[in-house]
C-alpha cells in the first residue's frame, strides 16, 4: 500500500527527513481515518450480523493487506470462542471451530485481552491449535481482542501466507479496526435482541386487555435495560367464559432465549389448563409438575380467577411477590395469605388459595420482582417504595402503571425485566361511565354494575332491580340493532340529580321498530320500572334516558 | 348454557315440570328456549314452568314465555307458570300482561292441582 512505502522512506537530509516524516505521518493518519471510515459507514446499518461480519472482514483484509481474517465470538458464558466469520479461512466457520478461552492463539488473546503477534507459526512460543492455519499455509498471525463497552466479546485476527513481520502500527490499526468491528457487532446484536424481544413480547403478551364494565385493567412489560433484553417475565389475561377471567403473571429465572422460551411454554400450559376450568391452586400444582418434567428453570407465578359479577378474585401463588391492594382511602395491603414454592423446585407442591373481593375504587397490582429488587437494598424497602408509588399514582389505570414503573425505576438501571398487571374496580361515587361491547353476554355485567352503583348511592333493593332491568332492556335493544363489520359499543353513564338517578344508554345504531308479535315488550318493561323514560332516535344513534327517584324517601 | 341460569326438568305423570334457577336475559334465552321445548314430548299434556327461583327475567325471557305458550297451544298442550306474588319476576310479567296468554299460579301445588295432578 502507498502508505507503507511513504513511511519507509529514508531521506538523506535530516531537515527534509523531519518534514517528510511529518507529512508521511499526516498522510498515514488521513489514510487510517479513511480506512476506519470504511469500517463504520452507514450502509452497514442495514446488514444482519452475518453479512456485517463478512463485509467487515473483507475490508480488514484490504486495509491490512493480508490473506486471511476471522472473527471468533465468546460463547458459553465467556468460556469458549467460536468462529463466526472468516475470509480466506472459510472452513474455520464451516467446521464450527471452537477453542476454550486461554488455549491457543485466539484463546490467549481472549484470556489476556491483549494483542498477540506470531511472526512464524512454525516457530512460535504460543501453541497454535487450529490445524486450519497449517492446512492453508498461514505463516504469520496478528490478533486483537474485540472489546465493546469495556466487555470482551471476541477476537479478531488476520494472517499472512508469506512470512510477515507485523509491526506496532499494524497492531494499532487492527486494534482500531477491531474496536469499530466490536461496536458494530454489539450494535447489530442489540438490534437483533431488541427485535427478538419485541417479537416475543408481541407474540406472547396479550395484545389487548378485555374491556369490562366496572373493571379496568392495564399492564406493562419493560425489558431489562442492559445485556440481553429478552427476559422471562410475562402477564396474561384469559377470557374463561361464564363471566370469569383468568389472570396470570410470572417470572422465569434468568435471561436470554432459553428463559423466554420456557416462559412461553409455561404461559401456554397455564392458558390450556385455565381454559379447561382448572382452579388456581390446582393449576399451579399441574404447572409445577410440568416444570419438574421439563427439568427446566425455576419460575414464580400467580394465577387467579376473577368473577366479573361479584369482583371476587381467587388466586394462588408459587413463590411470586405478593399482590398489592390499594383501597379507595389510600391505604395499602400486601395479600399474604397464600403460600407455595416456585415452580420447578418440587414435583408435588401444594398451593393454597386466597380470596379477595374488590370494592369500588380499589386496585390490585400484580408485578414481578424486577420492580422491587435492587442491589444492596432489603426487599422490605422495595416493598415500601412500591406502596408509596402506588398510593401516589394517578387514578387512570394506564397512567397508574406507567407512574409506578417510572417511580421505581427512575434512579437505577433496570437490571431485570419487569411486568405489571393492574385490575381496578371503578369508583361508584355519583358518576359512573362505562363502555361495553354490544354483545348479549355483556348484559349481566352492566346489570350488576348498575345494581352496585344504585346501592352505593343510597338506592333500595327495588331501585337496584329497577335500574338493572331497565338498563338491560335498553342495552339489549342496542345490541339487537348493532350490526356491521366492526364490533359496536354501548356507552352507559349514570349520575344523580338530587335523589333522582339518571342513567343514559347510548349506541350508534338505529333504533329498530318492534317487529312481530313478540317484539316491543322492552319499552313497557322499562316504563313499569322507571319514573321517566325518554328515547331519542337520531341519524347517529339512539340515546335512552332512564330516571327514577331512589332511596327510602317518599316516592 | 352460561352459569346465569340452570334448567332442571322433571315429570309428574304426563305433566312436564321445568324449573329455571338464576337469571334469564338475551344472552341465554335462545339456549334455554331450545332446551325447554326439547324437554316436552308430544305425549305430555302440559308444561309447568316454575319461575320461583328465577331471580331475574327481562323482555327476552317474557318473549320466550309468550313464544312457548303459542307453540304448546299449537300442539294442544297447556303452559302454566309458577311465580311468587309481588316478586321482581311477578312485577315484570304483570308489566306485559302475561296473564292474558298464560295461566299463572303462586305455587307449584296450585299449578299441579289446576292441571289435574294431585300430590
Amino acid at each position: 500500500m502507498a502508505r507503507d512505502s511513504s513511511i519507509e522512506q529514508r531521506p538523506e537530509s535530516e531537515a527534509a527527513s523531519q518534514v517528510e516524516a511529518a507529512e508521511a505521518s499526516a498522510d498515514a493518519a488521513i489514510a487510517r481515518l479513511e480506512d476506519l471510515q470504511r469500517v463504520t459507514d452507514a450502509a452497514l446499518a442495514y446488514l444482519n450480523l452475518e453479512e456485517l461480519m463478512a463485509v467487515l472482514l473483507e475490508r480488514v483484509v484490504e486495509i491490512l493487506n493480508v490473506d486471511t481474517s476471522a472473527v471468533l465470538l465468546l460463547e458459553d458464558e465467556g468460556r469458549t470462542l467460536a468462529a463466526r466469520a472468516a475470509r480466506g479461512l472459510e472452513e474455520e466457520v464451516e467446521r464450527g471451530f471452537r477453542v476454550p478461552v486461554g488455549h491457543g492463539f485466539a484463546g490467549r488473546i481472549a484470556a489476556t485481552r491483549q494483542p498477540v503477534v506470531i511472526p512464524d507459526i512454525e516457530n512460535s512460543p504460543v501453541q497454535v491449535v487450529n490445524p486450519l492455519f497449517r492446512e492453508k499455509g498461514v505463516r504469520s498471525l496478528l490478533g486483537v481482542p474485540l472489546i465493546a463497552a469495556g466487555r470482551l466479546i471476541g477476537v479478531l485476527h488476520v494472517g499472512s501466507l508469506t512470512l510477515r513481520e507485523f509491526r506496532d502500527s499494524d497492531t494499532e490499526l487492527l486494534q482500531l479496526v477491531g474496536d469499530r468491528v466490536a461496536l458494530e457487532i454489539e450494535r447489530s446484536r442489540l438490534q437483533i435482541q431488541d427485535r427478538i424481544a419485541q417479537t416475543l413480547q408481541h407474540s406472547l403478551l396479550p395484545r389487548t386487555l378485555p374491556r369490562l364494565p366496572g373493571l379496568r385493567m392495564a399492564a406493562r412489560y419493560l425489558p431489562a435495560a442492559r445485556e440481553s433484553a429478552v427476559g422471562g417475565d410475562w402477564y396474561d389475561v384469559i377470557e374463561l367464559g361464564h363471566r370469569r377471567i383468568g389472570l396470570s403473571i410470572g417470572d422465569v429465572a434468568g435471561h436470554g432465549m432459553a428463559a423466554a422460551t420456557f416462559m412461553g411454554e409455561l404461559r401456554s400450559a397455564a392458558r390450556a389448563y385455565a381454559l379447561d376450568g382448572v382452579g388456581p391452586g390446582e393449576l399451579l400444582q399441574k404447572l409445577a409438575r410440568f416444570a419438574e418434567e421439563e427439568q427446566s428453570r425455576m419460575a414464580t407465578m400467580i394465577y387467579g380467577v376473577l368473577n366479573l359479577d361479584t369482583w371476587m378474585l381467587r388466586f394462588a401463588r408459587a413463590g411470586h411477590p405478593y399482590p398489592l391492594l390499594l383501597r379507595a382511602d389510600g391505604t395499602t395491603t400486601f395479600l399474604t395469605a397464600t403460600s407455595g414454592p416456585p415452580l420447578g423446585t418440587m414435583a408435588t407442591p401444594s398451593h393454597n388459595e386466597q380470596e379477595v373481593t374488590l370494592e369500588a375504587g380499589q386496585s390490585l397490582l400484580f408485578y414481578t420482582d424486577g420492580l422491587i429488587e435492587r442491589r444492596g437494598q432489603r426487599l422490605s424497602e422495595g416493598e415500601a417504595a412500591l406502596e408509596r408509588a402506588l398510593v401516589e399514582s394517578p387514578e387512570d389505570p394506564d397512567d397508574r402503571c406507567s407512574a409506578v414503573i417510572r417511580r421505581l425505576t427512575a434512579d437505577w438501571e433496570v437490571a431485570d425485566d419487569v411486568a405489571v398487571l393492574l385490575v381496578q374496580a371503578v369508583g361508584l361515587e355519583e358518576r359512573l361511565s362505562a363502555n361495553l361491547p354490544a354483545r348479549a353476554d355483556e348484559l349481566a355485567g352492566i346489570r350488576y354494575l348498575l345494581r352496585r352503583w344504585v346501592a352505593a348511592n343510597g338506592g333500595t333493593d327495588d331501585d337496584c332491580a329497577a335500574f338493572a332491568i331497565a338498563a338491560t332492556e335498553a342495552c339489549a335493544n342496542a345490541i339487537e340493532h348493532a350490526y356491521g363489520p366492526t364490533e359496536a359499543e354501548i356507552e352507559v353513564n349514570a349520575g344523580l340529580e338530587g335523589d333522582i338517578a339518571v342513567v343514559t344508554i347510548r349506541d350508534e345504531g338505529r333504533w329498530r321498530e318492534p317487529r312481530g308479535g313478540n317484539r316491543g315488550r322492552g319499552i313497557p318493561v322499562m316504563r313499569e320500572f322507571m319514573d321517566e323514560l325518554e328515547i331519542d332516535r337520531t341519524e347517529d344513534g339512539t340515546l335512552v334516558e332512564l330516571r327514577r327517584r331512589i332511596g327510602s324517601g317518599p316516592r | 348454557m352460561s352459569e346465569l341460569a340452570r334448567l332442571s326438568m322433571d315429570s309428574a305423570g304426563d305433566i312436564r315440570l321445568a324449573r329455571v334457577a338464576g337469571e334469564v336475559d338475551a344472552s341465554n334465552v335462545v339456549e334455554l328456549s331450545e332446551q325447554l321445548l326439547a324437554g316436552v314430548p308430544n305425549s305430555a299434556r302440559a308444561l309447568v314452568l316454575d319461575l320461583s327461583n328465577t331471580s331475574y327475567i327481562d323482555s327476552s325471557g317474557v318473549n320466550l314465555i309468550f313464544d312457548a305458550a303459542a307453540r304448546l297451544r299449537n300442539r294442544r298442550q297447556e303452559l302454566r307458570l309458577v311465580v311468587v306474588p309481588h316478586s321482581f319476576v311477578a312485577e315484570v310479567l304483570s308489566a306485559v300482561s302475561i296473564g292474558d296468554a298464560v295461566s299463572v299460579d303462586a305455587a307449584m301445588a296450585d299449578a299441579l292441582k289446576a292441571v289435574g295432578v294431585s300430590d
